[in-house]
């Protein structure tokens, strides 16, 4: 069985993010199935970024530490990865970093710098990138050292361009050099380049020229690696998306007309990847059906999010399928929207990719700290729909059961997600997104609504009949009212309206399929039951059979709807759970207190993660190991 | 003159105090609209919080009511959704100049054809009186402990800079000027203004109808406001500055500024994606026998890899 784990690092703007996505999409094309993901400081050039990925016959659910194999395109790289290698493993490296010292490095974090000193000294090593680099190889970690100044020298030669046009192609040199170590042949990482730079067919050639000098010099230095057998999933039509993608792929799925933004991180990347698909010709069968051939979403960057929630509103109330995507900064903004598509009933599909608060905190860290941010937003009672989704396949559907869900219930959908998963790649198959799963239901919306049409109707599932703005005389308005939409505040009127919107939210409760809200993965007889929602999905799955090896017996329940609670099913599943352990990326222990408020059972344990990284399989294991020695909370802190 | 202004009228109490200046506003906005035949049901009033906001409860129309504030992004989803309809955004000093300040500027940028009427009595009136964003300094009116200390903003002026091609100024009470007005910005394709100036009797016992009648005037037949080419607007733009700036001792009244040369917003989405305009969001269809369609694997080819 394969599993190979990798970890890429380089200052920002350095190509790390290519350099990861050339790495996925060789392991793709050799077979197998990837998780990757991106971790960046809030900086435009010069930060240290690392690109993490796993490579696995089967689905990785996490990544995990320590890797098989760093690329290390800088001193930082070496001097902040040095403790994630496992023996056995390689670092690639250029052998010119190894003199610079720590204090040297201007953009390395000061208390990242004294723990690293301090590691280095406590070990009579010199506080130096070759200190590090002899720390690795004492635990036996291999050496690869690469001549990067000679080797783009060759580069320029064979591309027949300037050093200063070849010197970005840095980056895949490294890459190639690696990849080859690990028993990539040079032919999947041609290929992959040739689809990463796809239409420029100078940058393909620079790229293909430098992988291959670095494959010769790695293989006259260190000999030929032994190959690393292909994987089960090669001769398929296959996609490799991150959640960010997905997430704008389901919208348009959807039939999304309208989507309204402002520049947010983790968030900008779905818009981005909506507005390039915004514009989709029909064929002409589908052209005859719909009556019309282009297909155009109307996306708009807005002043601030104030601004795009209520933007998002109008467009919804003429009819559209309309959404906005912001993360938790941004949704604070919108809160007062939200409150007001909850009184007006607007259909509005809200996608919340968290990030590490409160405040600006850091911006393009993980987290899952708006869990009861986005159930408790917008003043004055206001129920709304929030839907959590656990992986890519979720974030997919999830996104198209919102808006199915926004129009029959006539209610705000928040889709909560996390940076985690915006920025995560995952390879997926044609049948994990299947279309014949898919249905567009639009609920009670009426072409025409005609005479006399109310559009707050009392109806007994407090649901009414919903007529597009342009279609009939009408009053929509966040100020309480009658049937009719006008402004009332007669306390009888106003009970009725309370209760009417009440009614739909039971009714979700009543209509969803329980596997949209809570799922029990594993033995339902298990020793330990782990509670958890979000993308922690995959790496809580990953760790129970790890826990298993161990001998712990654990199941999993995983809660996609957080509003309405479904607080009958989860009390149910939890009155046979003999230990329940939540699992959350917040301080608060926000599922943990919904747990409590909502069926009465206060978590045995409590694991949480709150340094902004992605949460790994390993931490989990550790995590219930000491929760079942007795911890109350256990704090897990790994990655860089 | 297909309909009567009748057909407008909504049937509720207009709560506004007596002699409130909304009055003439709202009587101007059934003349305009009958007298443009748009069908009650195609005509959308965006209404803000405040007095004026209420404009949305008392025109027969296919209404939104918004936040404070929040009027013109709501109506530019509605617009941008349906570009067929005819969307007139009512709010008050308070709403779109202070709190709603931001979508004013933006919706100036974006040009998109909406008709912004706002209700210009200098005071937030439904909160008891407080300082608008169009009170002069010094000004004391009988709710303010001490004369106002913040300067007022030029509405004109602003709503020419950020990039509105119609703007003019209106008062309440000359109801038929006023009707014109708003007849020629609908029509207008693009972000149209039009600062109506009004008095409010209960809370601004300043700026009275007194106060307006000895300083408003009609700008004459010699001033040409129109900009049909980027010459024109070199030529004209002195004149013009001078009448969007003037505000004191005299204030115009009348189409201060004109710019047809531009494109509306949704003109350009037609620009990068031809049929927008003919299958826009809010009607098309978006399945088939409650199906997608769309295929990912077909749409999103960039991400799709063979192996």
């Amino acid at each position: 069985m394969t599993d190979l784990n990798i970890i890429i690092g380089g200052p920002q703007g350095g190509g790390i993010e290519s350099a990861g996505q050339i790495a996925v999409k060789s392991l793709v094309l050799k077979g197998y199935n990837i998780l990757g993901s991106r971790e960046y400081h809030s900086n435009i050039m010069g930060a240290h970024s690392y690109y993490h990925l796993r490579a696995k016959e089967d689905k990785p659910g996490s990544l995990t530490l320590p890797v098989d194999a760093l690329l290390a395109l800088d001193a930082e790289t070496v001097l902040t990865h040095y403790r994630e290698v496992r023996p056995g493993g390689i670092v690639v490296y250029d052998p010119a970093v190894k003199a610079t010292r720590v204090d040297s490095i201007q953009p390395m974090a000061p208390p990242l710098k004294e723990r690293v000193k301090k590691d280095l000294e406590s070990r009579g090593l010199p506080t130096t990138a070759e200190g590090a680099l002899k720390a690795m190889e004492s635990e036996g970690v291999k050496l690869v050292g690469l001549p990067l100044k000679a080797m783009l020298r060759k580069v320029s030669e064979e591309a027949k361009a300037p050093i200063a046009s070849v010197s970005k192609t840095v980056n895949t040199l490294g890459l190639s050099a690696m990849l080859y170590m690990l028993g990539v042949e040079p032919g999947y990482i041609e290929k992959a380049i040739s689809l990463q730079f796809a239409g420029k067919e100078k940058v393909i050639r620079m790229n293909v020229a430098a992988a291959r000098i670095a494959v010769e010099y790695v293989r006259e230095v260190y000999g030929e690696p032994e190959v690393l057998p292909d994987g089960p999933h090669k001769g398929k039509v296959r996609m490799v998306a991150s959640g960010n993608d997905l997430v704008a792929m389901g919208k348009i799925v959807a039939g999304v007309g309208f989507l309204s933004y402002y520049p947010i991180t983790p968030s900008s990347d779905e818009a981005l990847y909506l507005e390039r698909h915004k514009y989709v010709k029909l064929d002409d069968g589908m052209a005859e059906k719909v009556g019309y051939d282009r297909l155009s979403v109307v996306a708009v960057q807005m002043e601030d999010e104030l601004a795009s929630i209520n933007a998002a509103i109008g467009a919804a109330l003429a009819g559209a399928r309309s959404s906005t995507t912001t993360s938790g900064p941004g949704y604070s903004l919108m809160n007062e929207g939200i409150s007001l598509a909850v009184e007006a009933e607007v259909p509005i599909v809200v996608t919340l990719w968290m990030r590490a608060g409160p405040s600006t905190g850091m911006p393009t860290r993980t987290g899952q700290q708006d869990l009861l941010h986005s159930i408790f937003s917008g003043h004055g009672d206001a129920p709304k729909i929030v839907i959590a989704s656990g992986d890519h396949v979720e974030a997919f559907y999830d996104a198209i059961k919102a808006f199915n869900w926004a129009e029959i219930f006539q209610s705000p959908v928040i889709h909560l997600l996390d940076k985690y998963l915006a920025s995560a790649m995952a390879s997926l198959d044609r049948e994990e997104l299947d279309l014949s799963k898919v249905v567009i239901d639009r609920g009670k919306l009426v072409d025409n609504p005609g005479e006399g049409y109310l559009r707050y109707k009392i109806t007994e599932d407090g649901i009414s009949p919903r007529a597009r703005i342009g279609d009939a005389v009408m009053y929509m308005t966040g100020l309480e009212h009658t049937e009719d939409g006008k402004a009332t505040e007669d306390p009888v009127a106003r009970e009725q309206m309370m209760f009417k919107r009440e009614r739909k939210m039971r009714k979700v409760l009543e209509v969803l399929p329980e596997e949209d809200k809570a799922v029990l993965y594993g033995d339902p007889d298990a020793d330990v039951t782990l509670v958890s929602f979000g993308s922690t999905k995959g790496v809580i799955l990953d760790a129970m059979k790890m826990l298993e090896g161990k001998g712990v017996k654990a199941n999993f329940l995983q809660i996609r709807l957080l509003s309405p609670f479904p607080e009958d099913l989860v009390a149910d599943i939890l009155s046979s759970a003999k230990k329940v352990i939540t699992v959350e990326l917040n301080l608060m222990g926000q599922l943990a207190f919904l747990l409590r408020a909502h069926t009465g059972v206060k978590p045995d344990s409590q694991v949480i993660k709150v340094n902004g990284r992605p949460i790994y399989d390993y931490e989990v294991v550790e995590g219930v190991l000491k929760a079942l020695d007795g911890a109350g909370r256990v704090v897990v802190s790994g990655g860089s | 003159m297909a309909r009567s202004w009748l057909e407008y009228k909504a049937p509720a109490w207009v709560q506004w105090c007596p002699g409130c200046g909304d009055f003439g506003i709202l009587n101007a906005i059934y003349r305009a609209v009958a007298e443009l035949d748009i069908p009650p049901e195609r005509l959308v009033v965006v209404g803000g919080i405040g007095c004026s906001g209420r404009t949305t409860f008392y025109v027969k129309g296919s209404n939104a009511h918004a936040l404070h504030g929040r009027a013109i992004p709501m109506a530019t989803g509605i617009k941008l959704a349906r570009p067929e309809l005819t969307v007139i955004v009512a709010g008050g000093d308070g709403d779109l100049l202070g709190i709603g300040g931001g979508h004013f500027v933006a919706l100036g940028r974006r040009n998109v054809d909406i008709t912004v009427i706002l209700f210009d009595n200098a005071v937030y009136g439904l909160t008891k009186g407080q300082a608008a964003p169009t009170l002069p300094a010094w000004i004391k009116t009988k709710a303010l402990t001490s004369p106002n200390i913040h300067d007022n903003v030029n509405p004109v002026l602003l709503a020419f800079s950020a990039g509105y091609t119609f703007v003019a100024r209106g008062y309440a009470y000359h109801t038929s000027q006023l009707k014109e007005l708003i007849k020629t910005a609908v029509r207008h394709k693009g972000a149209s203004f039009i600062d109506v100036l009004q008095p409010c009797p209960t809370y601004n016992n300043v700026m009275t109808n007194k106060w307006y009648e000895e300083r408003i005037y009609y700008v004459g037949e010699d001033y040409d406001p129109i900009i049909r080419t980027r010459e024109d607007f070199k030529e004209k733009l002195p004149a013009i500055m001078e009448k969007l700036l003037e505000f004191g001792d005299r204030i115009p009244l009348g189409i201060l500024y004109w710019d047809q040369t531009k494109d509306s917003f949704e003109e350009r989405l037609e620009k990068i994606m031809p049929g927008y305009m003919q299958a826009p969001p809010g009607t098309r269809r978006i399945s088939v026998d409650g199906r997608p369609i769309v295929d990912p694997f077909e749409v999103f080819k960039d991400r799709v890899i063979v192996t």
